[in-house]
């Protein structure tokens, strides 16, 4: 299964549900076929879970999927076991694992090529739907149940090690524009100020 | 920390507007939670690290909670890279409450936390967290005003360090 085949199918699926990115070929993936308001590229490892999992409180009325990478899951394991125990109903995570860390020239292994199996260490932290697909039906399975269903899901997408995104032109918006951006169509949407504050 | 102290701490967060808060209990201010549990108009998050702390107050402050993470000092050094990546780059709201550990007016402290309260303001000013310490209740009520208000006008984590009466 290719990562940019799965983006390329939901990418239009999407209506209003909001999707944080982490780093690597996903964000740079996603932000290419992607130019909604509602997505927040984080661009950093470590965080999308987490950042995800606090809109998911905030805003229990609206959908979020957070699109992670396993180096970036790897990175923050800790999320896993809140994540269970805060179990928002309204939150789907779609791990990409390629299964190494694969930047912009490196490919090294990662601890996913090797004994460990993220969706298991999901489910023994306590997520009940903890998933592994490696077919682009499954994910399509999954992301359809994702869009229509209520209830946590923790999807691990067995992807093959792509380097499609290294000849994607990088975007010029930046971290402030795209969080602004998000803010301001939250504000648009839920129809209250987000940031406080006036001048 | 003595219980009214606690109350205080709370009323005033209320008051300040806080609804949401991501937290890892710590001994000096763990009075708080049960107040806080017990008053009912915040969510709580309690998390495993403070470093998923601050990016699930992120997460609520970009969604429009007025957010908090409650930690001990510790935890400042454990977040670092999630404040600065999250909180400082992205520039999100939140307010710190602080278990001032190791600092010259804890009154718990020991070789077990001097060691990081030496550093810990140093650790903030390179993070560029803009903080108050609190070592007594006057103005308590004040000081949390103004740090929700400093918050919403910077944009950014900016920290409460609590010591002195709130570590006995």
């Amino acid at each position: 299964m290719i990562r940019y085949d799965c983006f390329e199918w939901l990418a239009p699926q999407m209506t209003d549900q909001l999707v944080v990115t982490s780093l690597s070929g996903q964000r740079v993936e996603w932000g290419h076929l992607s130019k909604r308001e509602a997505d927040l590229n984080l661009g950093s490892m470590g965080n999308a879970l987490a950042v995800g999992i606090g809109l998911a409180l905030a805003l229990p009325h609206r959908k979020v999927f957070v699109f992670e990478s396993d180096g970036s899951v790897l990175l923050s394991l800790f999320n896993l076991p809140t994540l269970a125990n805060l179990n928002p109903a309204n939150l789907a995570v779609f791990v990409f694992d390629n299964q190494a860390y694969s930047g912009t020239r490196i490919s090294y292994p990662s601890a996913t090529a090797g004994k460990t199996d993220l969706a298991a260490v999901a489910k023994g932290s306590g997520v009940d739907h903890s998933v592994t697909v490696s077919e682009l039906a499954e994910f399509k399975r999954e992301a359809t149940a994702a869009l229509n269903e209520s209830g946590l899901r923790f999807v691990v997408c067995k992807i093959e090690e792509s380097v499609g995104h290294r000849k994607i032109a990088r975007s010029n918006v930046d971290l402030m524009e795209t969080k602004y951006r998000f803010v301001r169509y939250l504000e648009r949407t839920e129809g209250r100020p987000i940031f406080q504050g006036r001048g | 920390m003595k219980r009214e102290l606690a109350a205080r701490i709370v009323g005033a967060l209320k008051q300040a507007g806080v609804d949401f808060v991501a937290y890892v209990p710590e001994t000096r201010m763990s009075e708080i939670l049960p107040a806080m549990k017990a008053d009912g108009s915040f969510a709580l998050a309690p998390v495993a690290s403070e470093a998923e702390a601050v990016g699930i107050a992120a997460g609520a402050a970009l969604g429009g909670k007025q957010a908090a993470v409650y930690m001990e000092g510790t935890g400042l050094f454990v977040s670092a890279y999630n404040l600065l990546t999250v909180g400082e780059r992205y520039g999100v709201p939140m307010i710190l409450l602080v278990a001032y550990v190791g600092s010259f007016e804890d009154q718990r402290n020991s070789f077990l936390f001097s060691h990081y309260g030496t550093k810990t303001t140093d650790l903030l000013k390179t993070l560029g967290i803009e903080y108050v310490i609190a070592d007594a209740g006057d103005h308590l009520e004040a000081r949390i005003q103004d740090a929700v208000r400093m918050m919403n006008a910077l944009k950014l984590p900016v920290a409460l360090l609590f010591t002195g009466e709130f570590t006995e």
